[in-house]
């Protein structure tokens, strides 16, 4: 079997100097390619901490992050910002589109300062739109999309750029229940041999859809639960 | 390459997008330049006259004045002294006028109670006058050497006079000076390096000294040196004249006065190009301010672009391009709009226009670094945002 994707060694993150508040306690975590998984816990189970530190948004107090084997720990700001943009692709509650730019400028924007010529990016952007059924919704801008739509241009900017691990943090989270549901089902396509999918919600309905269940409580994981998806 | 090709694309799109206030802080450059070429075009316009006068008045004419001192009254020159000036090896023309004190000038017979209220100079005149001054006989003649020779009792009227006399040209006219009837037989015109000649009436040095019984003393002399020269002849006329004697004499540039006077636009240019810098500054006080709150307002957007791969330098960069684009349109539109006003208020003032498209680009640069310099507080903001607390996860 490869290496994981992504290990966590006994990482820490700790708020506060004189009083210190542990939101991530000595946790230990790998994540393999193919990997289709949730991370579930009530708030201030320390799994947002988790989400900032596996998309190397953030730097852990002690203990080492590896993504693809490079030690994301000993990077500077420039370098887990380049490891962001090659291994992790995000998606948001809030989706985060910019609302200036269409649904192709958004799903773009992922693609700048890679070399990349317009019409090559343009291209890729539209394949990414048309894996989320929203090619025909390319010109739009956010506000004349639904939220189910926002979300899926979101998830089309998440995978533009072929990343090792989709991240996504409460993905359905602004969701109705139909709209999470295709949501969901794109996730669940997503999912490849070379690819990881982890979802932190706190929906343990959300959770249901998934392989592999990481529970936290408290900063720690307290459970990490596998099993074959009924419906799949 | 095609990095600068994308930040230049990511910060248009980000000016395109908000157009108003886009405009709103464009509006800093705008007035700032627009005010400073709009300035500096209007005074120079304002003066555009003046210099096209003074060129072609020329600077090279000098007057001097006989000078009294110790009380001495109605000072006068020597009898030689155009000769005496002229012997200076860069004069090339010179003239005398002596006033004549005391003489009463009146247009007719009966007019005395209003016309003595107004002494009117008489001036005993060089038949070189006119060429010297330059000034072209307005109507009729000027004295000739007939009228010089005693041949007849002729006057000129200056252009002011003439119009306070209510003369009409090709009118056979005499004028009484005290009981004596002069014949008009022209008018010279006005006479810009010296005014005071446009009120006087002139006669002949025969005239004066037969009639009036001068001694051909001048009072003032009207002198035109070569080219460029004009002021070292100006100093070497006092000794020229005086030959080492008491006379005291003192020469003046009339255009001096003239190039000083369109010098003096310059306090108002340097106010008006302050009100520019001022606006520019506080444009560039309100491109930092709304900058400022863009960043906050855009911290999403900043956070998705730092999440997606963009660096902290990329974010600062896409921030201060588009302080630079607000920079350059802005000037650009300033320097349009002022070139505007100037062309507009000349054309209504029926002035010569005059822009001075050297210095816009000055302006145009200043408006830039003012604009890019207000928009670098926001850009550092922007780079230093963290990705994790705009995201708001969780």
């Amino acid at each position: 079997m490869i290496g994981p994707l992504l290990e966590l060694e006994r990482v820490s993150r700790v708020y506060g100097e004189e009083v210190p508040v542990y939101a991530l306690r000595e946790v230990s975590l790998q994540i393999h390619p193919g990997d289709f998984l949730s991370i579930v816990g009530p708030s201030g189970s320390g799994k947002s901490t988790m989400l900032g530190l596996l998309g190397c948004l953030d730097k852990p107090t002690s203990g080492t992050i590896r993504i693809g084997g490079v030690d994301a720990t000993a990077l500077d700001d420039a370098g887990r910002t380049a490891l962001r943009g090659t291994a992790i692709g995000f998606v948001f509650q809030q989706f985060h589109l910019i609302p200036h730019l269409t649904a192709l400028g958004n799903v773009e924007t992922a693609l700048l300062f890679r070399g990349i010529t317009r019409t090559e990016r343009r291209k890729r952007a539209l394949d990414a739109l048309d894996r989320v059924g929203l090619a025909r919704r390319a010109d739009h801008r956010p506000v004349q999309l639904s939220g189910g739509e926002q979300q899926r241009v979101a998830i089309a900017r998440a995978i533009v750029t072929e990343p090792l691990m989709v991240l996504a943090d409460e993905p359905t989270g602004a969701l109705d229940s139909k709209n999470a549901a295709m949501v969901l089902d794109i996730f669940r396509e997503l999912q490849s041999p070379a690819r990881a999918v982890v979802m932190v919600t706190h929906d343990l309905g959300v959770a249901a859809t998934t392989e592999r269940k990481v529970s936290m409580r408290d900063g720690e994981i307290v459970a990490d639960e596998r099993r074959a998806l009924a419906s799949t | 390459m095609s990095d600068l090709r994308d930040l230049l694309g990511v910060a248009w799109a980000g000016l395109a997008a908000r157009r108003t206030r886009t405009l709103l802080i464009m509006l800093g450059p705008i007035v700032g330049v627009a005010a400073m070429v709009g300035a500096v075009g209007l005074t120079e316009s304002a003066k555009g006259d003046l210099k096209q006068t003074l060129s072609k008045l020329g600077t090279n004419l000098i007057v001097a004045k006989a000078g009294g001192t110790f009380g001495q009254q109605d000072p006068v020159f020597p009898e030689d002294a155009v000769d005496r000036a002229k012997a200076v090896p860069t004069v090339t023309s010179a003239a005398a006028t002596s006033e004549l004190s005391g003489v009463i000038a009146l247009p007719s017979e009966g007019s005395a109670e209003h016309f003595e209220a107004f002494p009117v100079p008489v001036q005993a005149a060089d038949l070189a006058l006119p060429s010297v001054l330059q000034v072209p006989i307005r109507s009729g003649r000027w004295l000739n050497e007939s009228d010089a020779g005693g041949g007849s009792r002729a006057v000129v009227l200056g252009a002011g006079l003439a119009r306070e006399y209510g003369f009409v040209p090709g009118e056979i006219r005499t004028i009484r000076l005290d009981d004596i009837d002069y014949g008009v037989v022209g008018v010279l015109g006005p006479v810009a390096l010296d005014p005071s000649l446009d009120n006087a009436v002139f006669l002949t040095q025969w005239a004066a000294e037969h009639d009036f019984g001068t001694e051909g003393k001048p009072s003032r002399l009207y002198v035109r040196s070569e080219e460029g020269r004009t002021q070292e002849t100006a100093d070497a006329i006092p000794t020229a004249i005086s030959l080492g004697g008491p006379d005291e004499v003192s020469t003046e540039v009339p255009t001096d006065v003239l190039a000083a006077s369109a010098r003096a636009d310059k306090t108002l240019q340097q106010t008006a190009l302050f009100a520019g810098l001022l606006a520019l500054a506080v444009g560039g006080l309100g491109i930092a301010n709304v900058m400022s709150i863009s960043v906050i307002q855009r911290s999403s957007e900043i956070g998705i672009r730092r999440a997606v791969g963009h660096t902290r330098a990329r974010v600062g960069s896409q921030f201060l391009l588009e302080a630079l684009f607000v920079g350059i349109l802005g000037g650009f539109a300033g320097a349009v709009v002022g070139v505007a006003v100037v062309y507009g208020i000349s054309a209504l003032a029926g002035w010569v226009v005059v822009v001075s498209y050297g210095r816009i680009p000055i302006w145009m640069g200043l408006a830039l670094a003012v604009s890019v310099a207000a928009g670098l507080a926001p850009s550092v903001k922007a780079a230093r945002l963290e990705p994790l607390e705009t995201l708001r996860l969780g």
